[in-house]
């Protein structure tokens, strides 16, 4: 496999209505902001791959009326859809074309317009006879799971409100994020509106309309076109069988995630998580999740998550900062989610992170979650090349 | 075994600058409105949001139409008669309907759009064309 | 950097959309919602991995062999998972909002390896924990679907 690497990203303002700009207009929006930070002209780009799941806008074919946006006239140009992963998975199927030597340079553009939409309706139009008569969408699949979690591993409410509160005091940093509340304390978390036992507002990821993207480049452009380019050292992704109640696929385990990264920090050579990488950008569309998949990345051992999140070891200032970007908590437009991810763990290597910068960061994570059914493991360098 | 049923979906859509444009146009002006290509020049009708040819984002505003020329039609037994045509000023055609009045359509005929009277911004303000100089 | 000059308002469309859908549901589905209708619920049980499968299906993802031995699974089991939920989803089978608050659970079924998602009677949180007994309401007239068990509730 040749090595690949992220030269540019671009996101845009993400927001819960962006009636400013149509579909096409708010994927163009993200793919000039990634063309212009890699420095390529639209013409320069061999293929386009767009991120996005049908039915969440109420629109056939997003890929059809948003591929212009993203440049694709002309090119060789598809979009990858796995659920929430959709993005993550993406900027896989593109680190493939170029590692694979098809393609030199290529832009992956993940978008959403949840406010045009009715993505939990989406997310109810599961199975005809299983799901549809009892399902309660991402919220409820997630409320399920986590009492599971809790009880197993006797995590708290508060340890939750803890990963709530970082997520959107690291958002105030980030002027691409949705939610940009501020310091929240743990008060205000456990005293927002209970949703789904027992997941409160303010646990929970708002719904966002946005996009992001990513010019991905071949290892002699890459070295051309960009200082300090980052270097896949490994992309990961694993499917499972979608019934939730197939017990294997609790949050306490999530395997998928589990053994997506143990594969990715074996190709990456990553011995130890924690001390090994210096950021994460991990897909918590639930402060819950957060903990639960501290386990499953490896960060800690059974039941140890709460208490990274009480000695701040996954704050901006602790031993690996999770989330700098705010994170899905503070910013889901779904569709671009992914992207955002390994943007912003992009973002961290190329050391254009601005107020959210990890000073020196060589070595980041980023993860995708879609439903139960996919997980992707994303781990990129500042060195590496070979690899 | 089957089952079936029918499900409602909540939709909406923001049309964006350049749509918003010309459907504000047509309701409060009667004017068709495409834009000129940033990049190319060409004048866009429907108007974006970015030019087929050289993928730019449409400009400014430029008045198009009424009169407009038939480019291909097809009827649909029950449905009328659909039809590209080119607005005078533009370089891309419109998909709309051909009204009752044209009862040969053929290639480069000369057509001119007719407006609706109640008007809501957006496409159907413009009912349909008729062939040049059939009224309305 | 989007289209051209700003327009002076911003038009949006609302198209709700009506939209039919059928689905088929294959021979271990057929087998499972005919036993509903007897009040009989059967699962799947792979010969590889020896997992009970509830909802029967007829491939094990995990052994990837094809299923054919149904046994018999108690309209009793255990709660494995539960939460209550306040948000007014809508119905996937209709689009209408569910009336708000209910109960949802994760229930393994005596004779069951896998979990069913399914409803429940109790909105209380306070009386709900992993680990109670639960058992099938079923509905007056079945009628071969899912929902002939209304929700599970607690058994006394």
């Amino acid at each position: 496999m040749s090595a690949t690497a992220i030269i540019g990203t671009g996101q845009t303002r993400h927001s819960s209505r962006r009636d400013d700009v149509s579909q096409p207009e708010l994927v163009r929006e993200a793919a000039e902001a990634a063309l212009a930070d890699a420095a390529v002209r639209p013409g320069d780009l061999d293929a386009v791959l767009v991120a996005n799941m049908e039915l969440f806008e109420g629109r056939a074919l997003p890929e059809l009326w948003t591929g212009a946006g993203a440049f694709a006239t002309g090119k060789p140009c598809m979009k990858v859809a796995t659920g929430g992963t959709s993005g993550t998975s993406g900027c896989i199927a593109a680190f493939h074309q170029v590692a694979a030597g098809l393609f030199d340079l290529v832009l992956v553009v993940g978008f959403e317009k949840h406010s045009e939409g009715h993505a939990q309706t989406g997310m109810a139009l599961t199975d005809p006879f299983w799901d549809r008569a009892v399902a309660s969408g991402a919220l409820g699949n997630f409320a399920l799971s986590i009492s599971q979690y809790v009880a197993e591993r006797g995590v708290s409410a508060e340890q939750a409100a803890l990963v709530a509160v970082k997520a959107r005091r690291n958002a105030a940093r980030n002027p691409h994020a949705h939610l940009r509340m501020g310091e929240l304390t743990v008060a205000e978390v456990l005293s927002s509106k209970m949703l789904a036992d027992p997941v409160r507002l303010l646990d929970m990821c708002p719904q966002s309309d946005g996009a992001c993207a990513i010019v991905v480049a071949s290892a002699a452009v890459a070295r051309r076109r960009c200082r300090r380019p980052a270097w896949v050292l490994a992309a990961e992704t694993r499917h499972e069988q979608p019934y939730i109640g197939d017990i294997d696929r609790r949050l306490v385990t999530m395997r998928t995630l589990r053994d997506a990264a143990r594969a990715a920090y074996r190709r990456a050579g990553i011995g130890e998580p924690l001390a090994d990488l210096d950021v994460a950008e991990i897909y918590e569309p639930v402060s819950y999740a957060e903990l639960a998949w501290y386990e499953a990345l490896g960060f800690c051992g059974p039941g140890e998550a709460g208490r990274l999140a009480e000695e701040g070891v996954t704050a901006m200032d602790g031993a690996l900062p999770v989330n700098p970007s705010g994170g899905v908590l503070s910013s889901n437009p779904v569709g671009a989610s992914g992207v955002i991810r390994v943007a912003e763990a992009a973002l961290q290597i190329h050391g254009r992170g601005g107020e959210r910068q990890v000073e020196g960061a060589s070595r980041a994570l980023a993860t995708g979650y879609g439903v139960y059914a996919w997980a992707d493991a994303v781990v990129l360098g500042a060195e590496g090349e070979a690899a | 075994m089957i089952v079936a049923g029918r499900v409602q979906i909540p939709f909406r859509y923001a049309a964006g600058a350049a749509a918003s444009r010309f459907g504000v146009g047509l309701r409060d002006e009667r004017r068709i409105l495409g834009a000129r290509c940033g990049g190319c020049g060409r004048v866009l009708c429907p108007p974006g949001p970015f030019c087929g040819r050289c993928g730019a984002a449409a400009g400014d505003p430029v008045a198009v139409g009424p009169g407009a020329t038939l480019v291909a039609w097809t009827e649909l037994p029950g449905r009328g008669t659909f039809a590209l045509v080119r607005l005078d000023g533009a370089d891309g055609a419109l998909v709309h309907r051909l009204l009752e009045a044209v009862p040969e359509p053929r290639a480069g005929m000369r057509l001119r759009a007719r407006f609706a009277s109640e008007r809501h911004g957006d496409i159907r303000d413009i009912e349909g064309f008729a062939a040049e100089g059939a009224g309305g | 950097m989007t289209a051209g000059a700003v327009a002076s308002e911003l038009l949006e469309v609302a198209c709700p959309m009506d939209l039919g859908w059928r689905y088929a549901s294959g021979a271990a589905m057929e087998r499972f919602l005919a036993g509903l209708r007897e009040r009989r619920i059967e699962a799947l049980r792979c010969g590889g991995c020896g997992r009970r499968y509830l909802p029967p299906r007829p491939l094990c993802g995990e052994c990837r062999l094809p299923l054919d031995d149904w046994v018999p699974v108690a309209a009793e089991g255990t709660l494995e998972a539960w939460s209550i939920y306040h948000l007014p989803i809508l119905d996937g089978r209709t689009g209408e909002p569910r009336p708000t608050p209910y109960g949802i659970g994760l229930v393994r079924l005596d004779g069951a390896d896998t979990t069913l998602n399914h409803l429940l009677a109790e909105t209380d949180p306070g009386r709900l924990r992993i680990g109670l007994r639960v058992r099938a309401v079923w509905r007056e007239e079945l009628r071969g679907a899912l929902d002939d068990i209304l929700h599970f509730e607690v058994a006394p």
